[in-house]
């Protein structure tokens, strides 16, 4: 009796490792996640440049690059966000993962790192992108590696928070909907210092190293914070 | 039968009232007719004076900043309730007793009247001490955040239809919004490159004196106390309707 009790806590790791590699081989036989979402963030650059086609040859974009990145991102992962659920829902996957003996916060854990890594993925299409159409040609300020950083920072959190809030929403009425409501409120501090971050990297601006880490370091805060109430909550959510 | 212990605060609930009342109202008087006048920020760039009404005063009197003993006692009252939205979220997740949604609901409930009237009488000022009606400054993003998180725990209350469910999601996005709301606050003034328009009243050395800082203790308790007061008046309110929810089922049989 111990021993099988035993073993199934000590497999708590090959639970979370079937849960994450279910979610990454679905993804990859249909690449449908991230096509959607590589093209919903395509768009949102089209939608830039019409926003920006009358500001002139001398206005700086640098300035507001940061924001434009991550105002991509967030739409894009709130997409992203609800999709992932919304599978697990329709097809009974989650039921199913529910009857199984399988520990809540595990659930929690790799439903969050399958987003974290599709969210990664969709930014390694978007930064690129972002800066053939929009800084091509123009220095970045500050150093290069520090803009990767921030936005992982950045998308840890909003994976986390994001997956809680969107297992909320996905049972509701009006689910995308109700997960924008939810979310910009919650995530508004962790998009601030991610912004603050990748802004000082892309600006480099004197000092620029100090109010960097700086951000980083709130944005960590947040991270560590909002993911142990997330956490702690999922359990509940999930089983409700 | 109704789940919960029903505690009858009914008397405590009228003194509070009392108390209220009279605080709000003692409060009031000696903001306007006692505390020392706050100094007038905008002044010509001689430094000591202004042209008001078409003549020269010199060291005047700010007027609007009265507000300050409504504005901020309602502010504190909102965050105070709100800590109730999440103190009851947390009991209903571990006893899943229905009584504590009801109880956090009303707290929301009660949250947001006072977060209203922080926005509103906050505009008013920022109208007259700033000449904007609005300014994306920390205290006031942080607020507006907050409001959008009381405003969003209703819109999740409205969209679930299952009673069962739409209590635990309510609960857990209550807490998670009580805690966004002092991140929201902590991270505001730090990342924008420092603005520091809000006038800074608790502090070191702190900027109010004797006089000014029994007004607005006053108030502030006043505050709280209506906030207590309208909380038990509208959970009284909920446990009538349900009593009578309950009568009506068992006269049907």
């Amino acid at each position: 009796m111990a021993e099988a009790k035993r073993e199934r806590r000590g497999s708590s790791w090959r639970q979370y490792k079937a849960i994450l590699r279910k979610d990454i081989v679905m993804e990859l036989r249909t690449f449908e996640m991230l096509t959607s979402m590589g093209l919903y963030t395509l768009l949102t650059l089209v939608i830039y440049q019409i926003a920006l086609s009358q500001s002139g040859s001398g206005f700086d974009v640098r300035l507001i690059a940061a924001g434009l990145l991550w105002l991509a991102f967030v739409f894009t992962s709130m997409l992203g966000l609800n999709r992932s659920l919304v599978h697990e829902k329709d097809q009974g996957c989650l039921e199913a993962l529910l009857l199984s003996p399988v520990d809540r916060p595990v659930i929690f854990f790799a439903k969050a790192t399958g987003n974290l890594v599709f969210l990664l993925i969709v930014q390694v299409l978007t930064i690129p992108l972002f800066y053939v159409m929009f800084l091509s040609g123009r220095a970045i300020g500050g150093e290069l590696w520090m803009i990767p950083l921030a936005m992982v920072v950045g998308s840890v959190g909003i994976a986390g928070v994001g997956t809680l809030l969107a297992t909320i929403s996905v049972n509701t009425r009006g689910r995308d909907f109700i997960l924008a409501v939810l979310f910009v409120p919650i995530m508004y501090p962790l998009l601030l210092a991610a912004v603050g971050a990748t802004s000082a990297a892309v600006l480099g601006n004197p000092g620029f190293v100090e109010e960097f880490w700086r951000d980083i370091a709130l944005a960590g805060g947040y991270d560590a914070i909002m993911l142990l109430a997330a956490y702690g909550l999922y359990e509940f959510v999930v089983s409700a | 039968m109704l789940e919960g212990a029903f505690v009858d605060r009914k008397k405590l609930t009228y003194i509070m009232l009392a108390f209220a009342g009279i605080a709000t109202l003692v409060g009031f008087l000696l903001a306007f007719f006692v505390a020392a006048p706050a100094q007038m920020l905008r002044t010509l760039d001689s430094g000591k004076g202004a042209i008001i009404g078409g003549g020269f005063v010199s060291n005047p009197i700010d007027f609007g900043q009265k507000i300050f003993y409504f504005h901020v006692p309602v502010a504190i009252a909102s965050f105070a309730v709100f800590f109730f939205t999440a103190f009851y979220g947390v009991r209903f997740l571990m006893t899943r007793d229905r009584i504590y949604d009801t109880k956090s609901r009303i707290a929301t409930e009660v949250t947001l009247i006072f977060v209203v009237l922080t926005m509103i009488t906050g505009d008013l000022w920022t109208r007259w001490a700033w000449g904007v009606w609005w300014t994306w400054e920390p205290r006031l993003t942080t607020y507006f955040i907050m409001m959008l998180l009381v405003i969003g725990y209703f819109v999740l209350r409205a969209s679930v239809e299952d009673e069962e469910r739409r209590a635990v999601y309510a609960a857990a996005f209550g807490i998670i919004a009580f805690l966004d709301a002092p991140l929201s606050f902590a991270i505001t003034r730090i990342v924008p490159a420092g603005s520091e328009a809000h006038p800074v009243v608790i502090g070191v050395p702190g900027g109010l004196d004797g006089s000014q800082l029994a007004a607005f203790l006053i108030s502030m308790f006043g505050m709280i106390a209506f906030g207590y007061v309208i909380y038990q008046l509208r959970y009284r309110e909920e446990r009538a309707k349900e009593r009578l929810e309950v009568l009506k089922t068992a006269l049907e049989d």
